[in-house]
């Protein structure tokens, strides 16, 4: 098939082209990001033009779905197009980088149902049949199985599981990046000031980061979250905060052997200060562990707010969290099983794809890995 | 290197042992069990099996919580703990037949003088604690001395109201033979006796009061008189005990089951999988949402009374929006309890309009005129009281800005989530913002008792109903600024019920008196009641002669007996 | 290295001090007290008072903490509130539980992880390394509590109940009721067939663990020269691989091994609950519920010390095992 027919068919059917060369990653990602916008577009055209004057929520609804319809269609001729007409002078780390992750195809999975999730996420105003807080009749409709009406059942407040599944995305992914964004930022600044002053700055973090792993973790999430009251806030705050010593450690490890290389000597021969060192020249090149570590947290991260809500100390009601929904279920496994088991699936499979999204990263990233 | 692994792990089992008996390593411990051990196996050489295929077999009842205080009934509060001292391990002087009538138990006989303000107990003399000392007046006398002494912090000291406390309330007569003294006499002076386990003074007598509480007797080597001796207690795991030969026969002498063990589950879909798959026989407080599956298996049945606890949700007046009883009884006019009790609890409870139980002999279904679930009447009485919605967002304000807009706390217990959250959603729909927020239990109890805090709108709790009701702590204005009064309330038609129901010893002159204070109570609305709740045990049916009601799940347990064909 | 070990050892007192100060802080200053828990209408402030009183937290934070570091130095952990018994007692009771099933999810992990990592490396971005890593991390996603309430459900009510197995497990315990009963033999099994769902909820998001780590390792060492050498000695591939290329790639693993003990530890409560194993993890858990503060600092001054123990066993057996590492 000439590049020609190829660009053609992209402009058609978004991916169509980037699949028929065979790179099935970027162009599944894009037809289903495309088709999933259409299939939202159709089915919900009636909600769409109400959205665009309503919350917040309801516009960036919209925003994301013109965005993925647009975005995807544009993207996969681009795509095609460049394929064929740059020519390859230098290939740089990131370029191999890329082609190694591509050709790990569970990787490329997890990748694509990343952002399938995050598309649904932001759809969810528009995707959602039902109020995720609305409660139906409390005598009949409690505990519904999967029906027309509701499929996927629901609660025992009779409230539509699969809308609460869709908004219980937000708040675990929520939940999930910004505790490990927190607990990210804070492992790289002190474990690379750590890493890369030495001495009794380093020794003094490193006990630190000893003390935090030390911690019984459990006895000061709950003394915490019972104290303050479990919110979002306070279980953002605790997660990130009681996550990064791994970071910090892993960051120290790479900042030490950095600190002997020419880039970073020269940079000191030209009299940079520590701070401008570390954080334009360090800190940039620990990245690839930190990116790892990052995708790798956000999955844990969500499995500890599961955890949090076992022990009745997670987000509260009635806003919806898949911990939350897991927990909740769990006294009615036996007459109600679909409420803790599709919330439970729904935290597995985007734990088990950011897992193996980091695995391909730390396996491209890593030159040593690469067969 | 797999063949050394499983060694090693082989290894590494057996030295854990287990099959070695749990002892406790305090001296105290040392030197009572073996007394034990030697009065048990004396009594089972003097007092054969007899001949009756009922006996023989081992009971597991499965529960959620461990007896955190064991068999001190000085120092202990909970349900369990109270019932494992009062119809296992020890004895109560009195009980109650299925009337609720007190018949004798440990005392088999008493009798009042003619003003009615003292008592006389007559004690048995074939009881025996289990290393081998009688049971005498002594040990009723240092019960009462313990339980009244400010010292010794018995949780319950409300239950001696009525009576002289300390060294003067009581008189040893002879050994089995004991005075006690009222200061007035109560409709239900008896209860007490029915919940306080008489405690050993040969064992007890020389332990400091304010350390009672640490006394190894409680958790690690209780010595008890009653129809089963304590064998082994394993922390969080569970607690053994064996049936005394020597118990009275005239109180029904040696238990059927050879063994009683009370094993703590505390995942509560674990406890029905345990009772399905035979595992234990017997789940107490089975959970509203699992009554289904022990009644669709044919192995088990389902037992259900009302438990003596009403949950409600409690208003704090001091609180603007909530000062005006009009509001108060809105709020409750414009809450479905009806539809809360066939949802949440499955229709295992009934609706309660006051805090009289309707087991009660205070109750009178026709006495009062409850407040139906009506939101038209809620809206009227609303707007009537001047909380309109002025600025079209669906909540009410009064005349000068204030929202009627408040916080309902609970503690992680998923029922009263579900209260909560049903009110806020049914609330809504009479213009009232009601916003439910989790609490940690602890945490929450000190927040509304605390008499400088009282932080909190509204909180949804359970209290006890016993069989000798006292609303005095909660409603009288007198108690206000103690810890249980978080309502608030100043109602002077209220204290001066309160003041005369306390006072009477008549239950026809008490029930009237409790009728107009049950009017006065709905009239007020410190608290909406919403429901009686039903206890549920599952039982596998294999155990006969099996009676649950409000007196206790575990009231005759001595009685029970295993189906021989299962052992 | 004894001067290393002696250095570690000597730092990690402040270190478990320092932590059981900060735990004795937070958890006193939370609201609340053990006596909470006996409030119910008719208890007076006195009683209330006395039973404060009782319970020795009548007098002001920093006087209890003194006297109870004064204690702790003499190996006095004071009396647990929810108990009534020595804390060392309690914490001494339930310790061998929690040894016993973290202990057996090790190995079992530490077996499985590395024999499955092996074979993943062997062969990189075939089926089976991706087949495998995708149901490893499958489990490894799962909420643990959730994972062993499907277990209980799967074999041991619908085994016995629904699909008439002729064999199933127990749903909780650590031994069944009629366990004096039985024979020596019989006990052994009994304890066994209690640990085996237990220990596989643990275990398997263990095994994922272990298993990525494992692969990691074993890839690079698997691209040495001297595996190469092995090869070309004409040495079987089985032996290069098991005998030589795993025993290299183990190390790392020794380390991990290490820092799973305070995860064993502090994360072991879910499964405790569920499986009613009275374990060290839900002792402290229901200890801060009831505020029974000398539990909690006990509990938690032992968990400190067994982390940093268990660091530094695994730092030293890091030294011992790689010639190329030296402290000193």
């Amino acid at each position: 098939m000439t590049d020609g027919a190829r660009r053609t068919l992209s402009a058609v059917l978004p991916g169509a082209g980037q699949l028929a060369a065979g790179r099935w990653g970027a162009g599944g990602t894009a037809l289903l990001v495309w088709l999933g916008c259409s299939t939202v577009l159709i089915m919900r055209a009636d909600r769409v033009a109400p959205a665009i004057g309503g919350s917040w929520d309801e516009k960036l609804a919209v925003f994301a779905l013109a965005a993925g319809l647009v975005g995807s269609w544009l993207w996969s001729w681009r795509d095609v197009a460049r394929a064929t007409t740059t020519k390859q002078v230098g290939i740089s780390q990131w370029d191999l980088a890329r082609r190694a992750f591509s050709k790990n195809r569970t990787a490329v999975a997890g990748l694509m149902i990343i952002v399938a999730l995050y598309l649904l996420a932001l759809l969810t105003p528009l995707l959602a049949p039902y109020d995720p807080a609305a409660q139906g009749n409390l005598v009949t409709e409690r505990f519904v199985g999967m029906s027309s009406a509701h499929p996927l059942g629901t609660d025992q407040f009779a409230r539509d599981v699969l809308s609460r599944l869709l908004y219980g995305a937000r708040i675990s992914l929520l939940i999930g990046f910004v505790a490990v964004g927190i607990s990210v930022t804070i492992g790289t600044l002190l474990g690379a000031v750590a890493g890369y002053v030495g001495g009794v700055v380093d020794g003094a973090i490193m006990r630190f980061v000893d003390m935090m792993v030390s911690f019984p973790q459990l006895v000061l999430l709950i003394t915490i979250v019972a104290v303050f009251q479990p919110s979002i806030f306070v279980i953002i705050a605790v997660l990130g905060l009681t996550t990064w010593p791994t970071t910090a450690r892993i960051v120290r490890g790479e900042t030490l052997s950095l600190r002997e290389r020419e880039f970073v000597q020269a940079a000191r021969a030209l009299g940079y200060s520590k701070r401008r060192i570390i954080l334009r020249h360090v800190i940039p090149n620990t990245l690839a562990p930190v990116i790892v570590a990052a995708t790798l947290g956000i999955g844990q991260t969500i499995v500890l707010e599961a955890g949090l809500s076992f022990l009745s100390l997670g987000v509260q009601p009635p806003t919806p969290s898949w911990g939350t929904m897991v927990a909740d279920g769990r006294l009615v496994l036996l007459e109600a099983w679909w409420l803790s088991t599709f919330p439970g699936l729904a935290i597995v499979f985007t734990v088990l794809s950011f897992n193996l999204v980091g695995d391909g990263l730390r396996d491209a990233l890593d030159p040593r890995l690469r067969a | 290197m797999k063949k050394t692994a499983l060694s090693a792990m082989a290894a590494v089992l057996a030295a854990c042992g287990g099959s070695e008996r749990a002892v406790s390593n305090d001296p105290f411990c040392q030197a009572v069990l073996p007394m034990v051990d030697a009065y048990l196996e004396r009594v089972r050489s003097e007092n054969p099996t007899p001949d009756d295929d009922r006996y023989g077999g081992t009971i597991v009842v499965g529960g959620y919580g461990e007896i955190s205080d064991g068999m001190n009934a000085a120092v202990s509060g909970d349900n369990t703990a109270t019932q494992h001292q009062n119809f296992v391990n020890l004895m109560t002087l009195i009980d109650y037949d299925e009337r609720f009538e007190p018949r004798p138990y440990l005392a088999e006989s008493w009798e009042m003088s003619p003003d009615s303000l003292e008592i006389t107990f007559h004690i048995r003399r074939d009881v025996f604690w289990h290393d081998g000392q009688q049971t005498d007046a002594h040990d009723v006398a240092f019960t009462w001395d313990v339980v009244t002494d400010p010292l010794t912090a018995f949780p319950n000291a409300a239950f001696w109201d009525h009576w002289v406390h300390g060294p003067e309330g009581v008189e040893v007569v002879d050994d089995f033979t004991v005075r006690l003294h009222l200061t007035r006499i109560h409709a239900d002076f008896l209860d007490p006796w029915r919940q306080t386990a008489i405690l050993p003074e040969h064992l007890l007598g020389d332990v400091p009061r304010d350390s009672l509480r640490q006394h190894p007797f409680g958790t690690q080597c209780p010595v008890g008189n009653g129809p089963f001796v304590f064998n082994e207690h394993r922390t969080n795991e569970r607690w053994v005990f064996d049936a005394n030969p020597a118990f009275p026969a005239s109180l029904g002498g040696r238990p059927f089951v050879d063994r009683y063990i009370y094993r703590i589950v505390p995942d509560q879909t674990t406890l029905l999988t345990e009772l399905l798959t035979e595992n234990v026989d017997v789940y107490i407080s089975v959970i509203p949402d699992h009554a289904q599956s022990v009644l669709d298996d044919p192995a088990l049945e389902l037992k259900r009374f009302m438990q003596r606890q009403y949950i409600f949700v409690g208003w704090n007046s001091r609180r603007p929006q909530l000062a005006d009883a009009r509001v108060r009884r809105a709020l409750t006019m414009g809450t479905d309890r009806e539809s809360i009790v066939r949802s949440v609890v499955r229709g295992y409870g009934t609706v309660a309009h006051t805090g009289v139980p309707p087991f009660h002999w205070a109750f009178d279904p026709n006495a009062v005129e409850p407040l139906p679930y009506d939101p038209e009447a809620a809206r009227a009485l609303l707007d009537e009281a001047g909380w309109r919605d002025r600025d079209g967002d669906g909540v009410r304000e009064s005349a000068d800005g204030t929202r009627l807009s408040f916080v309902i706390k609970y503690n992680t217990n998923q029922t009263r989530q579900q209260v909560a959250e049903i009110m806020q959603s049914q609330l809504a729909q009479i213009g009232v913002e009601a916003q439910p927020q989790v609490v940690e239990y602890t945490t929450l109890m000190s927040q509304i008792q605390t008499p400088s805090l009282r932080d909190f709108d509204a909180i949804v709790l359970g209290w006890s109903a016993d069989f000798k009701l006292d609303d005095t702590d909660l409603f009288h204005s007198e108690r206000i600024d103690r810890p249980y009064a978080f309502s608030g309330t100043r109602n002077p038609e209220m204290d001066r019920l309160l003041e005369a129901i306390s006072n009477t010893a008549d239950r026809e002159q008490a029930k009237e008196l409790w009728t107009e204070y049950q009017a006065v109570l709905v009239a007020e609305q410190p608290y909406t009641f919403v429901y009686f709740p039903d206890r549920l045990d599952g039982v596998n049916r294999r155990v006969r002669n099996v009676v649950m009601d409000t007196r206790g799940d575990w009231v005759n347990v001595k009685d029970w007996y295993l189906d021989p064909a299962s052992r | 290295m004894t001067r290393y070990v002696a250095g570690r050892v000597i730092g990690a007192v402040p270190l478990v001090i320092g932590i059981a100060t900060i735990v004795f802080f937070a958890v006193s200053l939370a609201p609340g007290e053990p006596g909470i828990l006996y409030i119910a209408p008719g208890l007076t402030q006195e009683v209330i008072e006395q039973m404060r009183a009782n319970f020795g937290l009548d007098e002001p934070v920093y006087v209890r903490y003194v006297k109870w570091l004064g204690a702790m130095l003499t190996g006095d952990f004071g009396y647990s509130f929810s108990h009534s018994r020595p804390v060392l007692d309690v914490l001494l009771e339930f310790l061998p539980n929690t040894l016993l099933l973290s202990g057996c999810a090790l190995l079992v992990a530490f077996v499985f992880g590395t024999v499955i990592g092996t074979l993943q490396a062997v062969r990189q971005y075939s089926l089976r390394d991706s087949a495998a890593s995708v149901v490893l991390l499958f489990f490894y996603s799962m909420p643990s509590f959730w994972l062993a309430l499907m277990l209980v459900l799967m074999f041991s009510l619908f085994a016995r109940n629904v699909w008439d197995w002729p064999f199933w497990l127990p749903a909780s315990g650590m031994t069944s009721t009629d366990h004096d009963f039985l024979s020596f033999g019989g006990q052994v099994w009994d304890r066994v067939v209690h640990l085996i769902l237990p220990v596989v909820s643990l275990a398997l998001v263990l095994t994922a663990g272990i298993a990525r780590y494992m692969r990691a390792s074993m890839l690079e060492v698997i691209r040495q020269d001297y595996i190469r050498t092995a090869r070309a000695k004409g040495l079987s591939e089985r032996v290069v691989v098991f005998k030589h290329a795993m025993r290299n790639s183990m190390i790392p693993i020794i380390t991990l091994l290490g820092l799973q003990i305070p995860v064993l530890f502090g994360g072991t409560v879910f499964i405790e609950t569920i499986f009613a194993w009275p374990g060290m993890g839900r002792a402290i858990v229901d200890a801060i519920g009831t505020r029974d503060y000398p539990l909690i600092m006990g509990g938690s001054f032992f968990f400190a010390t067994i982390v940093v123990l268990a660091n530094l066993v695994a730092d030293v057996l890091y030294a011992v095992v790689d010639p190329r590492i030296r402290y000193d």
